[in-house]
């Protein structure tokens, strides 16, 4: 399927033609310099790559940066735009996304001069910072919520597919939900896909249904179907996914999980900025403000002042070191309950 | 509550069966007039995509079923049309067309909404969409009778199975086909409309996911008998249904196996119907 999709991109961009924009006014001697390529989703995605150009344009705007951006059509433009950023001049080029790690791969190899950050990937290079985030500390932190705002003591977790990225958000949601509510019953569910959004509302309303009443969806575009099916349960909610979805329901989407990939960016930036680049892997979490919970702007009444405050308790307790989310499921099966 | 959960599983079975089926009507129509459809699936795409975009600038749901079935249609035409005017493989004029329906709604969303990935959300059918699922059997009961006992129907079987006694007999086999697959097209639209404006409120790339490849295993297990094609996407849809119940009840058996159990069993039947009533024969076979 992925290939299919992939096929036909390559037909799509053959048909835009090439739209690797270069406004190149020049950059001052000595000015900081920043490249991004961005992945398949490209500028507009209202997610990831919008996300990350956000950081950059913040870049622009407090640390004064020349900016340039290369968009991918399709996964066969990512190194000759990764390739064509890589002149030397760019005191760091950001890959953006995992889907790009292979090609990365290959060009740092080939350009070992220049510096590279990929986000949501790690790539075992010495030129290569590999920025990743902590989605358990925010999941955990979504699976507190939930257990407090529950009515049922039946909650849900709903994956796009069993992978290692997604047991991350299992089990710091689990973990959560086990910190307000140590005998509370958390269903999990896979769909199988991040795209099947009618499957994704089908396992909805199975969850809903069973008496689920509030269900964490980690399912990319399969978790509209979601927030489409929770519609009809007029007790229930859902808590949305990396980018800020509360608005797509206003009052049924609890918070959402976001990570903020502008945050890690601008930092990045920054460091270079302060001649203390970053090296190596970096792990982004609630600490850096990289990983963080919506502002209930439709929900605070639902969740109450209490709770809020809580909520706040639990966010202090991690950034403390006192609480670790566990991100696999074997550290969730050893993780004990911090008392506040 | 184990009567709830029953009538649960059993409205999952017929939720998932049913754009399914109305590929699989669609599919079996086209086959057994002699051309193999493995377009289903962007056809269903193109229904998908040409309902939401309705939708959303009528914010009539029912105008957009009705266009998803236009756009599903064309689609269906243009196989008939390589099909038969130049004779191309019919297997790869449907993958072509599969890869363009997709490309073509993704490159349509940006063109339209400035937006990759998946359309605005458009009103939908809401709980109306019910209907559209007990419409499903009546349609196969429909398409049953209608390659049975109609003279249309009776003309396009005569296509899969001896194209040159059509002829003699005076009538066109190439429009006949032309017509079938047209009309094939138009079942898959619907499938593709059902998800995007009946059961969802939006399109999605990718959003179709493999059920048009479903309904061609579905279409070969029923033995390329509309009715036959019913039972099998129903037995696709409980096997579905079932894998999302035990899904977590069996905690050391991973998520994988679950999912991948509706494919495996449809395998299964597959190797097990083979053999047995064959194909059309014409079906494939350029006239």
């Amino acid at each position: 399927m992925r290939r299919l999709v992939l096929l036909a991109l390559v037909a799509t961009a053959v048909l835009l033609g090439p739209v690797a924009c270069t406004r190149r006014v020049g950059p001052h001697p000595g000015q900081l310099e920043l490249g991004m390529v961005t992945d398949i989703g490209g500028l507009g995605d209202k997610s990831f790559n919008d996300s990350a150009y956000r950081g950059l344009l913040a870049a622009r705007k407090s640390l004064g940066a020349y900016i340039q951006v290369l968009q991918s059509r399709s996964a066969a433009d990512y190194q000759p735009n990764l390739i064509a950023l890589s002149s030397g001049h760019f005191n760091m080029v950001y890959a953006i996304g995992f889907l790009m790690s292979r090609d990365l791969d290959d060009v740092a190899k080939g350009n070992p001069q220049q510096h590279y950050a990929i986000v949501d990937a790690v790539v075992d290079e010495p030129n290569v910072l590999s920025v990743t985030f902590k989605e358990q500390d925010g999941s955990f932190l979504a699976g507190a919520l939930a257990a407090m705002v529950s009515k049922t003591h039946r909650i849900a977790f709903m994956g796009g597919q069993d992978i290692p990225l997604l047991r991350k958000f299992e089990a710091g949601y689990i973990a959560g939900a086990r910190e307000i509510d140590p005998s509370i019953h958390v269903d999990v569910k896979y769909i199988g896909s991040f795209e099947d959004v009618a499957a994704g509302k089908e396992i909805a309303g199975v969850l809903y249904n069973s008496g689920d009443d509030i269900i964490y969806a980690a399912a990319g575009k399969a978790g509209l179907g979601v927030m489409d099916e929770v519609k009809n349960h007029r007790h229930d909610f859902v808590i949305g996914v990396d980018s800020n979805q509360d608005s797509l329901v206003p009052g049924k989407v609890l918070t959402s999980m976001v990570k903020r990939v502008d945050v890690a960016v601008f930092d990045v930036a920054r460091a270079i900025q302060l001649h203390q680049p970053l090296q190596g892997h970096l792990e982004l979490g609630l600490k850096d403000g990289a990983i963080s919970l919506t502002n209930f702007a439709y929900t605070k009444h639902e969740i109450g002042k209490a709770n809020l405050a809580r909520l706040a308790a639990i966010k202090r307790a991690i950034i403390d070191g006192r609480i670790v989310p566990p991100d696999t499921r074997e550290a969730l099966s050893t993780f004990k309950t911090v008392p506040l | 509550m184990t009567l709830a959960l029953l009538i649960g599983v059993v409205w999952l079975t017929f939720v998932k069966a049913t754009p399914m089926i109305y590929a699989a009507l669609g599919g079996t129509l086209s086959e057994r007039s002699g051309v193999i459809n493995i377009g289903l699936e962007g056809m269903m795409t193109a229904g998908a995509f040409s309902a939401a975009v309705a939708t959303y600038y009528t914010g009539q749901p029912l105008f957009g079923l009705l266009i998803g079935i236009i756009g599903g249609a064309i689609v269906g035409w243009l196989l008939g049309f390589l099909a038969t005017r130049f004779k191309v493989d019919q297997i790869v004029a449907g993958t072509g067309l599969n890869i363009l329906c997709l490309g073509g709604a993704a490159y349509g969303l940006m063109l339209l909404f400035n937006q990759p990935g998946a359309s605005p959300q458009v009103h939908s059918m809401g709980e109306n969409y019910r209907y559209l699922v007990w419409l499903a059997p009546v349609a196969a009961v429909g398409m049953q009778w209608f390659l049975s006992a109609t003279p249309w129907g009776l003309r396009i079987r005569a296509c899969g199975e001896n194209p040159k006694a059509v002829a003699a007999a005076g009538l066109n086999p190439l429009a006949l086909r032309v017509m079938a697959v047209t009309m094939s097209g138009a079942f898959a639209g619907f499938a593709g409309a059902f998800l995007s404006v009946g059961e969802l409120n939006l399109y999605s790339d990718g959003m179709t996911a493999g059920r048009g490849f479903i309904a061609l295993a579905a279409i070969i297990f029923g033995r390329w008998n509309p009715l036959g094609a019913f039972a099998a996407c129903l037995l696709f849809g409980l096997l579905q249904a079932l894998q999302i119940q035990l899904q977590g009840h069996i905690s050391w058996l991973p998520t994988d196996v679950f999912e991948a159990l509706p494919y495996v069993a449809a395998l299964i039947a597959l190797v097990g119907a083979a053999g047995r009533k064959a194909a059309p024969v014409a079906d494939g076979v350029p006239y």
